[in-house]
């Protein structure tokens, strides 16, 4: 998401671009669109964004199971949640898969990004099968897995001696990793791409003045190349990031949250409080819940790492 | 609340106005209603659902007003039917399990009540046993008229992996316990368990509930009386069940495996398993799946009996009956009335014997005989006719809301995140009523 | 400069190469083999009897319909996307007023909305509207939960084009329709066309709006009816990954045709 937004955001607060006489009465003239160009657009996406979200709110503070009208409810729902331990367990695992998602991914994606940005033909080839699992919905990828990581009728009954009793998804830890293994299996092209992109747009002279220095190339990687990727690798942290917070699919079809709770993550929860149990008012404050911490986590990142004072470069594209 | 209300019609006009405007009129799409002359019926989807389409099409060859059979897989029906029995796409007539599954939508007052149906045709009502007929009644009045058939929980297994291992099928638990043993010994999973519906896992506390502290026990507990879960019997099942679990009955990775998606009865057809305890449609899921298995080695018995335990060793669990039930807003009364009267046709009640379900109307004993499969029925109308209590399934006779943490609560169990102390305290912090 | 060739990343790659390889080697192996064929042979075993009967079978079982369906969803969020972002667009970036800015501030505000988030309410307006179980209900969610990335590709390409352009088209005399037909348009092609694909890859590989928002079979999408063999007969492997291959071919045609563009627009897609 902020790939593309941090640089045009900023963009958009620029001072205009343009000079000379025109005073803005004359611009006007000089094709310039009331905002009536924008209104189909606005009143378009208010009605089926701007509106359910405003409707996440006030559900919040409702109980609703579907049947006849909300009621008002005050604060309950957030007061349960805050006191269910299944709601603080899912906050943990979201938190976890997403930290071992950015913990996984980020080394392999640059590593790969990094060799793919070389001139070599063969990479160029290599990149374009690497590329493919990006390409399968995350329906798709979940389906595929759950029918590969099957204990008797998919690749663990073929490899006893990897997967033991191929109880992966029964077992906490094994489906922990199944997630974190799925996402890096279908995401890391993604930011492999951002990084090959951000490598090719480093000045070769840097590294010729590094040559004559005598720096090997694990020298190079490490003073030139990692430290040239700053941004690109704050792009990609943060799409790992709010990636990781909204998975669902892929929870949905190869865990139901389970065994017992334990990758039910916050989002996963949300749907079950409300599509399962009919709580939609609790299933809302989740929700509500969850574009705070998302916003929050993205603002943080942003702040912290200076992103929004960078210039508007198109590094990462 | 009412500028809540108010706030909301707008949204909702809101979003009409911008189709009527005709940004969506490129997309045409599946609306399932608007046709004044069919009605639509929802049932469960899985692989007894060619009998519907056969009543359906039988009835619609005389109708004027055509039914049409819409499914939804089993995994996501409930889901599916709450949330859409609430709007214009509702359908007319719905597939459910009767009891607690529908009174909340007796509550929401948008059930017809049956009883007018019945006095203009008394049949609908006289061709069904009665103790079944009642499961469908709220406050006195008639909601649903049973369809499908009585499925029961019973314990299948493989009978050429049972002659293998020299192994009778148990009567009592210590036989089971002993055959558990003996199986495990010759390479074999003893019992089959598809862990990753959950459900298949409550099975097994339904019934050992049952043996050992009767029916009554669950029947307190979902009256709102907590203590009956720090019982000694509450105990007592549990621990006899932890007992089956580190025995290595279930093996390692049942919580990998599934019955929906055909995981679990394909282990006990292969015979990588022995046992699987399940409820009597895992017969024509055989069927469709494997018939030659069904044919020759699938065995069947009761869930055995548990020395000293209160419960009947012929008590049942299970789903006693489907019924379906009628929307309020049907423009469709008259026609649905006919429709429902097919539910004790002699099609009807020979197709549900053929596919292994047995319809609880008064005219089915008459053709046990001629069905394929006059033994399993029989044996199950037995069953059935026999049985001094038949418990619903519990995540049926509890509210909707209380499902997860249900389903939660056994795999937690089973796997050991639970102790006895632990799957009490999650009992006791369900809600009732 | 002539450089040693790198041992280490050769055998890195490799790994990975397999890592990624292994999975799509059984998803096409196991489509076309039979389904005794695939459990003697498991998953890793060689296709011997080569067979298309798993994706005859697909498409009997529904997924022809799944297919026209999942290709409406997709023409029409396309087509609300194309009709609506580009005036948008050519709004926040030529109209410089306050209003303009805050439009574009709400927009920014909407990539913060995972789609999760907004799914209870958005039943209930969808339900209340009359839309449920309709290919409609599902197309306008996926449209506008694709805009706000769709109106940020635009105004970056927007703002590339020169002022000096827009006085000539002035001078011309052209109004604001024409500069936007004859100036705006054809130089966002490019902005155009990532849109394009990112909208088309959100609605080709949605899933939530439709797993929530519809029901019936002539009202299911690709995703759905993956997701419903999959909870039904998941055991049914080769039957199971055909329809999986059968989902991704027309992303593959794309991707093997217009290569930059899909690259591109899934640049988009990795922003929500």
């Amino acid at each position: 998401m902020v790939s593309l937004t941090a640089p045009v955001a900023k963009d958009g607060h620029r001072p205009a671009r343009t000079s000379g006489p025109a005073g803005p009465a004359a611009r006007r003239r000089t094709g310039r669109p009331g905002i009536g160009w924008a209104l189909p657009a606005v009143v378009f996406f208010a009605l089926f964004a701007v509106v359910p979200l405003v409707l996440v709110a006030v559900l919040s503070f409702t109980t609703w199971s579907g049947l006849g009208s909300p009621e008002f409810a005050g604060f309950d729902n957030w007061v349960t949640l805050f006191h269910d331990p299944v709601m603080i367990k899912s906050l943990w695992l979201s938190v976890l898969l997403t930290v071992l998602g950015v913990v996984v991914q980020t080394p392999l994606s640059i590593l790969l990004g990094v060799w793919a940005a070389g001139p070599q033909r063969n990479r160029a080839v290599l990149s374009a099968v690497f590329f493919v699992p990006l390409l399968l919905s995350a329906t798709a990828v979940s389906v595929l897995w759950r029918a590969l990581l099957d204990p008797n009728f998919g690749v663990p009954s073929q490899a006893a001696w990897l997967f033991g009793d191929g109880n992966l998804l029964g077992s906490r830890t094994g489906a922990i990793s199944v997630l974190v293994l799925v996402s890096a299996w279908q995401f890391t092209p993604l930011h492999a791409l951002i990084y090959q992109g951000a490598t090719r747009a480093i000045p070769a002279v840097l590294y010729q003045a590094a040559e004559i220095d005598g720096a090997g190339r694990v020298r190079q990687f490490f003073h030139i190349t990692l430290p040239q990727l700053r941004n690109s690798i704050i792009t990609s942290v943060i799409l790992m990031v709010v990636g990781g917070l909204t998975t669902f699919d892929t929870v949905l079809i190869l865990t139901q949250g389970g065994p017992g709770t334990d990758t039910t993550i916050s989002a996963y929860y949300m749907y079950q409080k409300a599509f399962k149990g009919f709580e939609f008012g609790a299933g809302a404050a989740i929700a509500l819940l969850l574009v705070l911490v998302a916003t929050a986590v993205s603002l943080v990142v942003v702040r912290v790492s200076g992103y929004d004072r960078m210039a508007g470069t198109k590094e990462g594209m | 609340m009412k500028t809540r209300a108010r706030f909301r019609r707008a949204v909702a006009g809101g979003a009409a106005l911008v189709l009527s405007l005709g940004l969506a009129a490129c997309g045409s799409g599946g609306s399932s209603s608007g046709d004044s002359d069919e009605f639509h019926v929802l049932v469960y989807g899985d692989a007894t659902n060619r009998v519907e389409e056969r009543i359906v099409a039988t009835f619609n060859k005389t109708s004027e007003v055509k039914a049409v059979l819409d499914t939804v897989p089993g995994a996501d029906y409930q889901q599916k039917l709450q949330t859409v029995i609430n709007t214009p796409q509702a359908p007319d007539v719905f597939f459910n399990w009767g009891g607690g599954s529908i009174s909340p939508f007796v509550e929401a007052d948008l059930l017809l009540p049956l009883d007018d149906m019945i006095k203009n045709e008394p049949g609908l009502k006289s061709n069904f046993l009665p103790s079944v007929f009642e499961t469908a009644q709220v406050d006195g009045k008639t909601y649903g008229v049973p369809m499908r058939g009585t499925q029961p929980v019973l314990l299948f297994h493989n009978k050429k992996v049972l002659a293998d291992a020299g192994v009778e099928p148990p009567r009592t638990w210590d036989d089971l316990l002993a055959a558990v043993k003996t199986l495990k010994a010759e390479g074999v999973t003893p019992i089959a368990l598809g862990g990753g519906d959950r459900w298949t896992t409550m099975m097994w506390f339904e019934y050992l509930y049952d043996r050992v502290a009767g029916p009554e026990l669950f029947k307190s507990a979902l009256a709102g009386d907590k203590e009956v879960w720090e019982s000694a019997d509450s105990r007592k099942a549990l621990d006899m069940l932890k007992e089956l679990i580190d025995a290595g009955a279930f093996g390692t990775n049942y919580d990998s495996v599934k019955f929906t998606d055909g995981g679990s009865p394909a282990l006990l057809s292969s015979g990588k398993a022995a046992f699987e305890l399940m409820g009597s449609w895992a017969y024509s899921t055989q069927q469709d799946a494997d018939p030659d298995f069904a044919k020759n080695d699938l065995g069947y018995g009761a869930f055995p009996s548990v020395e000293g335990g209160k419960g009947d060793a012929a008590n049942l669990v299970g789903n006693t009956n489907n019924f379906y039930s009628v929307r309020k807003s049907t423009e469709h009364a008259d026609a649905i009335a006919e429709f429902l009267q097919l539910m004790y046709s002699d099609e009807f009640v020979e197709s549900q014997l053929a596919i292994g379900n047995l319809p609880t109307t008064t005219n089915t004993a008459k053709f046990l005989d001629a069905a394929d499969n006059p033994e399993y029925l029989k044996y199950q109308y037995d069953l059935v006719d026999k049985a001094p209590a038949f418990q619903l399934s519990w995540d049926q006779a509890y509210p909707p809301k209380n499902m997860t943490p249900i389903y939660v609560a056994v795999q937690q169990f089973f796997n050991g995140q639970l102790d006895a102390d632990g799957f009490i305290k999650a009992m006791q912090a369900l809600t009732t009523a | 400069m002539r450089r040693r060739p790198n041992y280490l990343a050769g055998v890195g790659v490799t790994l990975w190469l397999f890592v990624v390889g292994l999975p799509l080697y059984v998803m096409l192996g196991a489509g076309v083999q039979s389904r005794p064929d695939y459990n003697a042979g498991g998953p890793l075993g060689f296709p011997d009897h080569f067979t298309l009967d798993n994706y005859v079978d697909s498409f009997s079982n529904g997924f022809g319909r799944y297919f026209v369906n999942t290709l409406i969803v997709t023409a029409s969020v396309v087509a609300i996307v194309v009709l609506l972002v580009p005036p948008l667009a050519f709004t926040i970036v030529r109209n410089r007023g306050r209003t303009t800015s805050g439009v574009f501030r709400l927009f920014l505000l909407g990539l913060a909305i995972p789609a999760q988030a907004v799914i209870v309410p958005m039943f209930y307006v969808i339900s209340e509207a009359g839309l449920y179980d309709n290919l409609i209900g599902v197309i306008l969610p996926t449209a506008a939960f694709c805009m706000p990335v769709c109106v940020l590709i635009l105004t970056g390409t927007m703002r590339d084009i020169t002022n000096d352009l827009f006085e000539a088209m002035a001078i011309d005399g052209a109004d604001t329709r024409r500069v936007f037909f004859q100036l705006v348009v054809p130089l966002s092609k490019s902005g155009l066309s990532t849109v394009v694909v990112f909208a088309a890859l959100q609605a080709w590989n949605g899933f939530l709006f439709p797993l929530v928002l519809t029901q019936s079979e002539e009202s299911k999408v690709i995703t759905l009816g993956l997701y419903n063999f999959q909870t039904q007969h998941g055991v049914e492997i080769p039957g199971l990954l055909a329809a999986v291959v059968l989902s991704t071919v027309p992303v593959l045609l794309v991707y093997l045709f217009a290569r930059r563009a899909l690259v591109q627009g899934l640049m988009g897609v990795g922003g929500k």
